[in-house]
């Protein structure tokens, strides 16, 4: 299913993990669990802006606005892509 | 004594766990050689003592971080008694992963089912009996941090241990793999290691770099070294059985785990189909901006200008008068009055709006929209050949332009981020917010939303159009790809709505109160010398100025000194622009109101260039200083100053013009 998730996270339009549980037949936990080993296994890498609050603007007062914003984006890592490319080959090898 | 070890994902309750165990019996130490720390208790249970350690939290027991080498180093070296696995119940197809590993390892675990209550209140139950049968392990319920279920996972820790059970579980990882993991097995059974050569088969089929090294030192053959060689395939196995042990534990929780059908999930595929959709997702957008907007004006409209600036005026009044009669020299209370508490007044008066605006927005953040709307520009981005992630530094730029510049780190590729970095300034942070507020009092206080919602996107419409042409110009190349996870919608809560409300007015009060305090002190001076001359008049220092560039600003139809000094004033905080109109109007004549100052001093048409001009001209100086440090190149700093400033006249000139011919003047 892995593999599935990351094809279908490379080829959505976005990533919601309610839309990828009814696709794969699977509870949305079983997702999350899906995508977190994807990007513990660096073959997707998270970013999420709340990891603005690292940036060395602590004397800025409008700090607490940019460790708010919620948006969470992911990537398909070059170890990513290049399973993908495999399994691609795999698939229109005759 | 026995030892226990304790082990879990991060966040599953086991260091609540290993309290309600230990108590205040226990010692903090650090794992040899890292900086890890390792916490080891003792508990007493039936006359017997136990020894219990807490091992690092940990997802996996792979060789990804130093949390699962130690982990599993000491499991398999520690010579633990037993493993406790503590799993959040909430969570626990992800748990159960760690779980295979450890049973694969052969070690004797058994199962804390922590939690319960909040999978209770989450209406998820389990066929517990079957679940343990299946996973091939004791399972007990607990609540460690009501100490609920402890006693009975003593019990089953004692009787685990004394009956010497023998704990394993099989999972299939297809016949391939099975026949590899067989041979290879095959081979390390004859082969002092130290680790079970069923879990070091599996581990070298998944390419572990540490069991590799491991294996490579021991002792063996050519031929036995070949057999192992495929190991060596950069992890080509390593995804192939994560995945089968995923296929395990949906198999045996399918039938064990019952979870509601969460109707607020099909319920945000439903909306996401029409808010994210091709042709639909933007206007609906815009839609959303526009009623924010408009809903700021209709719940702060007996605030705009009114109850807030007349208290300000009276507190400006009540203490000119105080130092005076207290014998202070009148420039002090000129300084009181028309410096600080006019300017900084000034601004101050809008903070109510402000606040509701902030709220709204906060709404809409907590209800999880903004996703939404980074997606649906995300597509209008790459429509234009940008990279959509510049959004994100973007929507943090309607804030403050500083960290929206900060945040384009996030961009891997330096075409993104210097178009990122570039294009930030047009986006309005809120610092020029009581600029278009004070005018929009003036002018258009029956449409302000409208008004509001048209700067807005004018500032996001250059921005896409000049990160298009920089794209095609200065940086061409390719965009890099990326995909936005949409949360599922919430309740937006009072408490994150009034947080996010705070968090951004305490900025602006703090910016008043510093920023805007020392840049309005300085241009009182300008403005009171040289001596003998009308003070705020344009013979002062101030007038000067203004006069000297107000005539670039006269084919934008605002040529007078002050509109040109309260420009001027924001290039150092762009606050302090109407702090400054504060200051030189109600210096001129004595309680003057702003509003009404600007009333006579434009028209709707030059207070619309004026706006624009606000929107677009030069970034403040933070920002410019940013752009420097960001970019390492004071050219780039240089050129942002100058081709802002110079959009922003063509513009506010192209307005003012335009709208003179069609007979708006």
């Amino acid at each position: 299913m892995l593999k599935e998730l990351l094809k279908a996270v490379r080829d959505g339009d976005y990533v919601s993990k309610s839309a990828l549980a009814e696709q794969f037949a699977r509870p949305v936990p079983f997702i999350e669990a899906g995508l977190a080993e994807l990007v513990r296994m660096d073959y997707l890498q998270e970013s999420e802006n709340l990891q603005l609050c690292d940036l060395p603007c602590g004397k800025c007062p409008y700090t607490g606005f940019c460790s708010q914003t919620p948006f969470k984006t992911i990537t398909v890592t070059e170890k990513g892509e290049r399973l993908l490319r495999t399994l691609s080959y795999k698939e229109t090898r005759p | 004594m026995y030892t226990i070890a304790l082990v879990g994902n991060p966040n599953s309750g086991k260091t609540t766990l290993f309290n309600a165990l230990t108590g205040s019996n226990q010692h903090v130490g650090n794992w040899p050689g890292v900086t890890v720390e390792r916490k080891e208790g003792k508990f007493r249970f039936k006359d017997q003592f136990y020894k219990v350690v807490d091992l690092p939290g940990t997802y996996s027991l792979g060789a990804f971080s130093e949390d699962e080498i130690i982990a599993r180093d000491f499991i398999l070296k520690g010579d633990p008694d037993l493993v406790i696995n503590v799993v959040d119940a909430t969570n626990i197809e992800r748990n159960l992963y760690l779980t295979t590993q450890l049973l694969e390892m052969g070690v004797k675990v058994i199962v804390a089912l922590n939690m319960m209550d909040e999978a209770e209140q989450r209406k998820i139950s389990f066929d517990l009996a079957n679940l343990s049968v299946k996973l091939g392990a004791p399972i007990v319920p607990v609540v460690a941090s009501r100490r609920k279920g402890i006693e009975q996972l003593l019990e089953t820790a004692v009787s685990s241990i004394e009956k010497q059970l023998d704990y394993k579980v099989f999972i299939s990882y297809g016949r391939e793999l099975d026949g590899k993991i067989a041979r290879i097995e095959k081979v390390l059974a004859q082969k002092e290691v130290g680790y079970p050569s069923h879990w070091l088969a599996i581990k070298l089929l998944e390419g572990d770099e540490y069991v590799l090294d491991l294996v490579s030192e021991s002792d063996l053959s050519p031929r036995e070294l070949e057999l192992l060689s495929f190991s060596r395939q950069n992890g080509a196995y390593e995804l192939e059985l994560v995945d089968k042990r995923y296929e395990f534990i949906n198999q045996i929780t399918g039938s064990t785990v019952f979870r509601p059908q969460k109707p607020v999930q099909i319920k945000t595929d439903k909306i996401d189909k029409i808010v994210t959709h091709k042709y639909l997702g933007l206007p609906i957008f815009g839609l959303i901006m526009l009623g924010m907007f408009q809903l700021t004006f209709v719940l702060g409209e007996d605030l705009l200008g009114d109850s807030v600036a007349d208290a300000i005026g009276i507190f400006g009044e009540y203490a000119e008068a105080l130092l005076l009669n207290l014998n202070a020299p009148a420039w002090l209370g000129s300084f009181v009055a028309n410096g600080v508490i006019g300017g900084v007044g000034a601004v101050v008066e809008f903070v109510p709006l402000i606040v509701i605006l902030y709220m709204l927005m906060g709404v809409l953040e907590d209800s999880g929209y903004m996703a939404r709307a980074a997606y649906v520009m995300d597509n209008v981005m790459r429509s234009l050949g940008l990279q959509g992630k510049t959004f994100i530094p973007m929507i943090v730029g309607f804030g403050c332009n500083v960290p929206g510049i900060m945040a384009t780190r996030t961009l891997e590729s330096k075409k993104d981020r210097m178009i990122a970095i570039l294009i930030n300034p047009f986006m309005s942070c809120g610092a020029k917010l009581p600029i278009y507020l004070v005018f929009i009092a003036a002018f258009f206080p029956n449409n302000g939303g409208l008004v509001l919602f048209l700067v807005y996107s004018l500032g996001i419409l250059i921005a896409l159009l000049m990160g298009k042409i920089f794209g095609e110009t200065l940086f061409p190349g390719e965009v890099s790809h990326f995909i936005m996870e949409l949360p599922p919608y919430r309740k937006p809560t009072l408490r994150n709505v009034v947080r996010n409300m705070w968090d951004n007015v305490s900025g602006f009060l703090t910016r008043a109160g510093t920023t805007i305090f020392a840049v309005v002190s300085s241009l009182w001076v300008l403005a009171v010398l040289p001596g003998g001359v009308q003070p705020y008049g344009p013979e002062s220092f101030l007038g000067r100025i203004g006069l000297l560039i107000a005539p670039i600003f006269r084919p934008a139809g605002f040529g007078n000194w002050q509109a040109a000094v309260g420009l001027f004033s924001g290039i150092a905080a762009k606050e302090a622009v109407v702090a400054t109109l504060g200051m030189v109007y109600a210096g001129v004549e004595e309680g003057a109101e702003l509003v009404a100052a600007i009333k006579a001093a434009f028209t709707p048409l030059t207070a619309a260039s004026f706006m624009i001009m606000t929107l677009l001209y030069t970034p403040c100086a933070a920002t410019i200083a940013t752009i420097r440090k960001e970019t390492r190149s004071n050219v780039w700093a240089l050129f942002t100053a100058l081709y802002t400033f110079l959009i922003g006249w063509v513009m506010a000139v192209l307005v003012y013009q335009v709208g003179s011919f069609l007979g708006f003047a």
